[in-house]
């Protein structure tokens, strides 16, 4: 990979970029998850690995959530992105060679900044943690070149048309871009108290709204359709779908800070506005269900579906608990619990990581010509981040309903810890089964470049029966 | 490109434009990949409906507030009537102070706000200070065994103090109306400029 860095553009091998980055986000999904396993182990058992600061859960925590949101999650969006958005156009990527060296400095910027956050060097504003230079390095080397790549490749395309997958995709690096730079202004300008407060969470809502969910949910505008061979369902519900996004996903950030001094007409506003996110919700899944009319039997035999389809099922109570779990009625209780870190789990390990899986194993398959190694290994990643999830979610649900019990009734502190003890075991077993499917997966996938069977030119990679 | 507005709610473009749509929609080759031309089920439709309604009947701060002093105003004058000094069992002192108590006071608050005997005689004299200050209860909320100032804070009145008591409604549900009217008005016009939901691509048959 690295030898094409410096040859010709045109000598680049259609797809170069996309592999690179599919490996990469599964390489840091790996190290995400294993981070996540760890610190979750910390949780569970008090004793495990101490009097290393480095070691210590605050260090730890951050690195993880950065780890999966900036490796995992946006490295297999870029991936999607980088093949997705072509294969819609009819023509090529605007520049092979840019989306190299855009996923080089994209691998080199997050590991030093995992460094620096690992060695304790943080802005303290959770999901915007990155001190200041790399969040500009991430702005000016990460999302600007791969969004310039992108609107390139859309611009350049062979369709009068732009399919609603492409809406998505360069819709959501525009407002990623706006994200980056306005939500992280606080440092850049040292803004402080509500304003900091607020734009800390603005940021914070913003990359999941206008970012994770869109791209997600534009990856099985193209995975349901091109797998199953169905038209999609309504190019309408399609217009509903984005513009809600644009529209209501964008304005309910004051909703994370209901019991801060903001103005409270602007909480009101959050407040509605933060349950509307269901219609975006309401019109995808209706969406992708309807698309899947006649072909449910793939839910089952089709790797790819079974990841999308499970991924936007989870969008269901994902986008219940997130549009009522803000409202002021719910918020006062479960607020800074447990029951927060399991919708933020479902978000970003249930809905999103399933659909990105599915365009990581159909992209890489599409790519390199070759079928997936083995179905086995893959049946067996599909059900240990499922169950591994299920386990994390569920009880990590609990251990939030406890937390608001005790906070509400003012129950020591520490009988609050006891309570939740085994909630945090049953988090370390999810968390690691989620991880140990993800080692398997890297395997397949490694095993798929080297020893898979060759897809025929103008075959479909599912459209050849698995050998193993 | 041109519009008409002969039929709003079926298309709002010209004959001409629909059917350059059409041949457009049915010749076009998006990497495959094929689109329909249905609308959105009337379920569907309904519960978006929903939604909206249940968006702004949900997040009223009725709904999730702390009690108000003024709530157990009744339960205190009536805990110092002779009818009630002379029950000496708390159960049967605590429903003569329900029945005596809560005249003209929202039911539905204090069942969702209950308190026991021993609850009242913690916050009595709390109220009762309060009371003999001449502040607006309302201002002052019960929280476990302590009646404190409303952690509220609004707009400032013109004695220079905030504003303690939450409105039900204030001017963000207002913004949200004209938001929300705005944003279904364009993307109906947007889905209107579609050619008619009558019309299938013939692709998927």
């Amino acid at each position: 990979m690295f030898k094409y860095l410096f040859a010709k553009n045109e000598d680049i091998p259609a797809g170069s970029a996309a592999v690179f980055f599919g490996f990469s986000a599964i390489v840091w999904f790996v190290i995400g998850t294993g981070l996540g396993s760890f610190n979750a182990a910390k949780l569970a058992f008090p004793d495990f690995v101490t009097g290393n600061m480095y070691f210590a859960f605050g260090h730890m925590r951050q690195v993880h959530v950065h780890a999966v949101i900036f490796g995992w999650i946006s490295m297999a969006f870029a991936m999607a992105m980088m093949y997705i958005a072509p294969a819609l156009g009819n023509n090529k990527l605007w520049s092979e060679k840019l989306g190299l060296w855009n996923c080089m400095f994209w691998n080199v910027g997050l590991a030093l900044g995992l460094t620096v956050l690992w060695a304790g060097i943080t802005s303290g504003r959770e999901y915007s943690d990155f001190p200041w230079p790399i969040d500009l390095y991430l702005a000016v080397f990460v999302f600007i070149p791969l969004a310039l790549n992108v609107w390139m490749t859309v611009l350049n395309r062979k369709t009068q048309g732009i399919y609603t997958t492409n809406w998505f995709f360069i819709a959501s690096l525009f407002m990623v871009i706006i994200v980056f730079l306005v939500g992280n202004s606080p440092e850049f300008f040292h803004l402080s108290g509500l304003t900091e407060a607020y734009l800390t969470w603005w940021f914070a809502h913003n990359v999941l709204g206008l970012w994770i969910t869109p791209v997600a949910a534009a990856i099985a505008y193209y995975t349901v359709p091109k797998v199953t061979g169905n038209p999609l369902y309504s190019h309408r519900i399609g217009h509903l779908h984005f513009w809600s996004v644009v529209v209501f996903y964008s304005t309910p950030a004051a909703h994370h800070l209901m019991s801060a001094p903001l103005p409270e007409w602007l909480k009101s506003f959050a407040s509605v506005e933060g349950v509307l996110i269901l219609v975006p919700a309401i019109a995808f899944v209706s969406n992708i269900m309807l698309t899947m009319k006649g072909k449910w039997y793939m839910f089952v035999e089709n790797i790819e579906i079974r990841f999308t389809i499970t991924g936007c099922l989870m969008a269901i109570p994902l986008n219940m608990q997130g549009g009522f779990q803000q409202t002021r009625a719910i918020n006062w209780y479960i607020h800074g619990t447990g029951w927060i870190v399991a919708h933020a789990h479902l978000a970003l390990l249930g809905f999103s990581t399933f659909l990105e899986g599915a365009a990581v194993y159909l992209g890489l398959q599409t790519i390199m010509r070759r079928k997936l190694y083995s179905l086995t290994l893959a049946n067996m990643h599909f059900w240990l981040l499922l169950i591994g999830f299920t386990i994390y979610w569920v009880s990590m649900t609990i251990a939030g309903l406890i937390q608001g019990a005790g906070k509400i009734y003012e129950v020591p502190y520490i009988d609050v810890v006891i309570a939740e003890h085994p909630y945090m075991i049953a988090r370390w077993i999810g968390g690691t089964l989620v991880f140990v499917g993800n080692v398997l997966w890297l395997y397949n996938m490694w095993m798929t470049a080297r020893k898979g069977t060759e897809v025929p030119v103008g075959r479909m990679p599912h459209e050849l029966s698995y050998e193993r | 490109m041109a519009w008409n507005f002969d039929k709003p709610l079926i298309t709002l473009c010209d004959a001409a434009t629909n059917e350059a749509d059409k041949v457009l929609w049915e010749k076009e080759d998006l990497g495959t990949i094929t689109e329909d031309n249905n609308r959105m089920p009337i379920p569907v439709v309904m519960l978006v409906f929903l939604t909206v309604l249940t968006a702004f009947a949900i997040t009223f701060p009725l709904w999730g507030q702390r009690p108000t002093a003024s709530l157990y105003v009744g339960y205190v004058k009536a805990m110092n009537m002779p009818e009630v000094a002379a029950i000496q069992d708390d159960d049967a002192a605590m429903k003569k102070i329900e029945e005596l108590g809560s005249a003209g006071v929202d039911k539905e608050k204090l069942d969702r706000h209950p308190v026991s005997m021993n609850d009242l005689r913690i916050i009595k004299p709390q109220i009762e200070a309060l009371m003999a200050k001449g502040v607006n209860l309302e201002e002052y909320t019960v929280v476990g065994d302590q009646v404190v100032l409303s952690n509220f804070e609004g707009n400032k009145k013109a004695d220079g103090t905030t504003e303690r008591i939450q409105p039900w409604w204030d001017v963000g549900y207002t913004v949200d109306i004209f938001y929300v009217i705005y944003f279904f008005t364009m993307v109906t016009v947007l889905i209107k400029r579609l050619p008619p939901s009558s019309w299938q691509p013939r692709h998927h048959k």
